[in-house]
């Protein structure tokens, strides 16, 4: 499988930002500190479930 | 003036509190936040604080010196007070359990109580986080990361200190003090607010990609696949044996956008691996950093500042205390201070800064209209 990460950090930044420019930037941030650089992930890239899960407790902390 | 500063000099906790007091006296304060020498028995400061403003919300931590309006001071204590225009509403919650996300939730869900709206939903342009984290507990990164992950409020803070002791580090609330904790208050400011996060560093295009690495201990083993103190001494062009001595003018960072999240070396272990003051994860690509200048810099970020709000009552200043050092070893404290001789400021020395993340050598600042 691949493109998972994409897509997610895609529903990240949409659902939390909502199209705020300032809060997109602070998510890509808190992304890169966490070690997941949304520059570095495609819609071919590989499923990585560690970065999966990183991606999921962003959006899974929301709800 | 809705947000007033104090600061005191003098030498026993009762003078001291006693000389603030008399500062503060005239103002109505909800809120009074304060950081103090390490040199004051933590649990008397903070019970003497607390009864001296017996009607405020009162919280602040040790330090590894203070910053007042215009200077940089040592074995002093300083405050700054908001009255209820500036803060409509505060709330402090003390997180005595680190490990887990539990301390965390548990304050979260006390801020929800009290404001009535969930964290989740909250408006990060309306309400302001600020973290104050004992400065040796090294549990920084996972604390702020789970703030990021339950909100978007903004929590911007710093690491208390202890006077380069570094023996134990105290935070202060409900007159009480805390080792092995954080504070966490959420505020409702009555006005704008704005963040600087400001480094002095440019970046010399040199990448350490870490390929080895403990995160949680802090520890680099491998970067480029090569022992960590080699491939640093490689990259700023000198031997391991004095690879060390350029750890304060040559960190390294990991950029954002080309602004860098400054990470600093520690220690070069037996082994050859390198200590950092923050956690490095597996596959971040770090940048070497060269020093710039921290005055000019600092100047450029409030003037910035200014310039996006239109004007400024106050800066709550958490500076790193590399930078602290780096500006005694220059003598420009002094010029330092001067910075914000025009806007009432209270900061500290810090043990490490947070704004987003967990981050070293910076200045992380919150700045109200």
């Amino acid at each position: 499988m691949a493109g998972r990460i994409r897509r997610m950090i895609d529903s990240v930044i949409q659902q939390r930002a909502a199209g705020n420019p300032m809060l997109e930037k602070i998510l890509k941030t808190k992304m890169i500190l966490k070690g997941v650089n949304p520059n570095k992930f495609t819609l071919e890239s590989d499923d990585d479930p560690v970065v999966l899960e990183k991606l999921e407790r962003m959006l899974r902390e929301l709800k | 003036m809705n947000i007033v500063t104090a600061c005191s000099t003098k030498n026993t906790v009762d003078e001291v509190v006693k000389d603030i007091n008399e500062q503060l006296v005239l103002f109505d304060a909800k809120l009074v936040l304060y950081f103090a020498s390490s040199k004051f028995e933590p649990d008397y400061i903070s019970r003497k604080m607390q009864e001296s403003f017996p009607g405020s919300a009162v919280f602040g931590c040790s330090t590894a010196g203070e910053i007042i309006t215009g200077k940089m001071l040592d074995d002093s204590v300083v405050a700054m007070a908001f009255n209820a225009e500036a803060i409509n509403d505060v709330k402090i919650e003390v997180v005595e359990d680190l490990k887990g996300d539990g301390g965390v939730k548990k304050a979260f869900a006390s801020f929800e109580k009290h404001f009535g709206t969930s964290l989740s939903e909250m408006d990060s342009q309306k309400y302001v986080g600020i973290i104050l984290v004992d400065g040796l507990s090294g549990a920084e990164e996972g604390l702020i990361e789970t703030i990021g992950d339950l909100t978007n409020v903004v929590f911007i803070g710093g690491s208390a200190g202890d006077d380069l002791k570094f023996t134990d580090t105290h935070l202060y609330a409900n007159g009480k003090s805390y080792s092995n904790s954080a504070i966490l208050a959420l505020l409702k400011p009555g006005t704008e607010f704005t963040f600087i996060k400001t480094q002095s560093f440019c970046d010399l295009g040199k990448t350490l990609e870490v390929t080895k690495a403990d995160e949680v201990k802090r520890i680099v083993y491998e970067f480029n696949g090569k022992p960590a103190a080699v491939a640093y001494a490689e990259a700023v062009g000198t031997s391991v044996e004095d690879a060390a001595k350029r750890f304060m003018h040559n960190p390294v960072g990991l950029l954002v956008e080309d602004e860098p999240y400054v990470r600093s070396p520690q220690q070069i272990k037996e082994n050859g691996s390198m200590a950092f003051y923050c956690g490095v994860g597996e596959g971040m690509e770090l940048t070497l950093l060269e020093s710039t200048n921290i005055i000019e810099d600092t100047r450029n970020a409030i003037k910035q500042a200014v310039e996006e709000l239109g004007k400024v009552s106050a800066i709550i200043n958490f500076n790193c205390i590399l930078r602290t050092l780096e500006l005694k070893q220059k003598n420009l404290t002094k010029e330092y201070g001067e910075v914000f001789s025009a806007i009432p400021t209270v900061g500290f020395s810090t043990y490490g800064e947070q704004y987003i993340g967990h981050i070293n050598q910076t200045a992380t600042m919150l700045v109200f209209k």
